[in-house]
């Protein structure tokens, strides 16, 4: 019963992060995403504030985590844009010390507020043992808010990744749709944040795209084939997480065990690759030629 | 209970923690710098989780072969987090270079799966070294308190090794951080050097995550040498102010944990708190630093502008012998807070006199003001018999030129066109008086 709620949970988050991944990759904005990653506990802690004095609402209500994915990405965006433009700061140590600064202060947020040390531990490396059906509801949520969304969208999100200059000619308003983009992602992480905890979301949202990668050129199928790698990476971690402990009685952390997948299969997808390259390396590359 | 503040330096219990700490910073921060210069920060980022399954896998091993040497685990970490951090390191190039992967893409891919593993590791710990696995728990956000002098002795010793490297160093890496091709034609050693500013990278990050913790590490090799780049434009500057400002906030954070801890009651992780402190030196030196800060550098931009201004009302007082407040607004199209405040610093100055809401220049004000007419029709003379400039442009490169011309240009442009008496426009050239 639990490991299918968990395959169920895990899954919806690969499928999240399938869609928006490679978006997010293809605008250069993976380290983007792992500075979000860092900054939602902020943005969770303000929200938890926010939504308990205004109207009593609790930690996981959806509410308080929409508030805090918005509080999230706004800080982080404007924070990282503004050191950037106004304080003339260079881009990697403007990301860098602008996640590192919020997460310290999140962490510290955390602790003050709950007097808890574990918490910010378990932000870090989510525990998919206290899964609950409410989870499984916000995670379908999510992964129908995602998908939805990048199916309406899917042009201006497609122009805004390989065409700036174009899809400004064409009436698309890139600001929103990177704004968009930026909000779906801090969704993602706030969604995974319980299941897989806020670091592993980066796995899910890189990984199983750097595989596809390897074997597709085409968008649709990218992201077609990287929520499917991510989905499989899910459902094969929580069974090995049950045949670890049931057999060896070894209790792994599941969503560990899904990203150490997700980056085994990369390995055997290079090395799948490069096998195919020597064996039909040269009728590829003469039919290349041709063309 | 209270202490002072110098006993955090002497105390038997309470000086590992605070000389620890800011050792380590040290060496961080020292690091950070070339690692900046090469906008490489982020790897940092990446490399300090990448420790993190090494770390565990490390006290585990130590744990089942020395289950009784509790005092030396320190080695087994920082042995463990070296071999996982270059494992990272090298997986990071090999998706760079061979997988053709984008160094973001790159980066947080490395990061995210080696902290899975760690997690892993971590989790497998759990049940079956449980007292180990909480010791190695706090390596995640960092622990100084449980530091003791061995400690120190170890990670001193590693801090020392990187400062004096770069301190031994310092000129062929001055020359290849500024310009590697010319190193290279210079037979400097420079992968050498590059490669070994990366090792170096990792010990001060391995050396570092006693004190702040895996996760924030890549701070403290960030925050110092923003703030420091601030204040100077010289390396060796900037060396030495990002070494004092590591390890000031690494005296501060430890400071603020302990004091809470103490006072507050409050459980203040040491790694936050440094990278709390660090940061916010950096976020102060981005607003305040004297000559690249950001209010500093506003004040000049605003101090500019109101020149301008002033400038622009004194020519046109001076074409029109008087005016009204209401026509200099119409004109000028600025705020009237602005303009009055100009106006004031005028009357200041002795250049405007007053009367009854129109104003008309004194006999300085009126000097001034001829010599920028004399300023704006030289230049325009200039642009239209020396460079050929027809048409609208020149009266509106003429507008920017009056501010910024010098008097030796002033003399020179005289010189050139022979001392003229009417610009392009017939308009008259005022003379230049004799100071």
């Amino acid at each position: 019963m639990i490991d299918g709620l968990q395959m169920a949970v895990l899954s919806l988050v690969a499928i999240c992060c399938g869609t928006i991944g490679p978006f997010l990759v293809l605008k250069k904005m993976a380290m983007f995403a792992n500075s979000l990653s860092h900054t939602i506990l902020l943005g969770i802690g303000v929200a938890y504030l926010i939504a308990s004095h205004l109207w009593g609402g609790a930690l996981f209500d959806l509410s308080t985590l929409l508030i805090g994915a918005l509080a999230a990405a706004l800080i982080t965006a404007l924070f990282t844009e503004g050191l950037v433009r106004f304080l003339r700061l260079q881009e990697d140590a403007s990301v860098g010390l602008v996640f590192t600064a919020l997460f310290a202060l999140g962490i510290t947020f955390v602790t003050v507020f709950t007097k808890n040390v574990h918490l910010g531990v378990e932000a870090v490396m989510g525990n998919a043992d206290i899964l609950q059906g409410s989870d499984l509801k916000s995670a379908s949520i999510l992964a129908l808010l995602n998908v939805s969304t990048v199916f309406l969208f899917y042009r201006q999100f497609q122009l805004g990744c390989f065409d700036q200059g174009l899809a400004r000619t064409l009436g698309v308003k890139t600001g929103l749709f990177h704004f968009l983009l930026l909000f779906l992602a801090a969704l993602t992480c706030i969604g995974a944040f319980r299941a897989v905890g806020v670091l592993l979301v980066l796995a899910f949202l890189v990984g199983p795209y750097l595989t596809a990668r390897l074997f597709c050129h085409r968008l649709p199928w990218l992201i077609f084939w990287s929520s499917a790698i991510g989905v499989l990476a899910s459902i094969a971690g929580v069974l090995l997480s049950r045949h670890m402990l049931d057999f060896y009685d070894l209790a792994l952390s599941t969503g560990g065990i899904v990203v150490v997948l997700i980056g085994l299969f990369y390995v055997a997808g290079v090395f799948i690759q490069s096998g195919r390259k020597i064996i039909t390396g040269s009728a590829l590359s003469r039919r290349q030629d041709r063309r | 209970m209270s202490i002072s503040f110098w006993e955090f330096f002497i105390h038997p219990v309470l000086r590992a923690p605070m000389w620890g700490c800011i050792l380590m910073c040290l060496a961080s921060s020292l690091i950070g710098v070339p690692i900046f210069l090469k906008k490489r920060s982020l790897l940092s980022e990446s490399l300090s989780h990448a420790a993190y399954p090494g770390v565990i896998i490390g006290v585990s091993l130590f744990a089942l072969l020395f289950p009784s040497g509790e005092e030396w685990v320190s080695i087994a970490v920082l042995i463990g987090a070296f071999i996982s951090s270059l494992l990272g390191l090298k997986a990071i190039e090999w998706l760079e270079q061979k997988g053709k992967a984008r160094s973001d893409a790159a980066l947080s891919f490395v990061l995210s799966v080696f902290f899975g593993l760690g997690i892993v590791a971590a989790s497998a710990m759990q049940s079956t070294l449980p007292v180990w696995h909480k010791q190695t728990q706090m390596l995640l956000f960092g622990q100084a308190a449980t530091m003791s002098d061995l400690h120190i002795a170890i990670y001193g010793a590693m801090a020392l090794l990187v400062s004096a490297f770069l301190f031994l160093t310092f000129r062929p890496l001055q020359a290849s951080l500024f310009d590697r091709n010319y190193s290279i034609s210079a037979n400097l050693p420079v992968a050498l050097l590059e490669k070994i500013l990366f090792w170096l990278l990792l010990i001060s990050l391995i050396v570092g995550i006693r004190s702040v913790g895996v996760v924030l590490m890549s701070g403290m090799v960030i925050a110092p040498v923003v703030a420091a780049r601030q204040f100077s434009e010289k390396l060796q500057t900037v060396f030495i102010l990002s070494g004092f400002f590591g390890a000031l906030s690494g005296l501060l954070g430890n400071y603020i944990s302990v004091i809470g801890s103490i006072s507050l009651s409050l459980t203040l992780p040491t790694g936050p708190m440094i990278v709390l402190a660090a940061s916010s030196i950096a976020v102060l030196s981005l607003l305040f630093a004297p000559k690249r800060g950001l209010v500093f550098r506003m004040l000049r931009v605003y101090a500019f502008r109101l020149r301008c201004l002033e400038e622009n009302l004194l020519k046109a007082i001076w074409k029109k012998e008087t005016a009204a407040f209401s026509d200099l607004k119409k004109d000028h199209q600025v705020s009237s807070m602005a303009l009055k405040y100009a106006l004031y610093r005028m009357k200041k100055e002795g250049w405007l006199i007053d009367q009854n809401k129109s104003f008309s220049l004194t006999d300085d004000g009126l000097q001034k003001g001829a010599s920028l007419v004399r300023l704006h029709r030289l230049w325009e003379l200039y642009l239209a018999e020396k460079l050929g400039v027809q048409g609208e442009h020149i009266h509106n490169t003429a507008e920017e030129m009056e501010h910024i011309l010098t008097p030796e240009i002033e003399a020179r442009l005289t010189d050139l066109l022979s001392d003229p008496t009417t610009d392009p426009h017939s308009q008259p050239i005022p003379k230049r008086r004799a100071r």
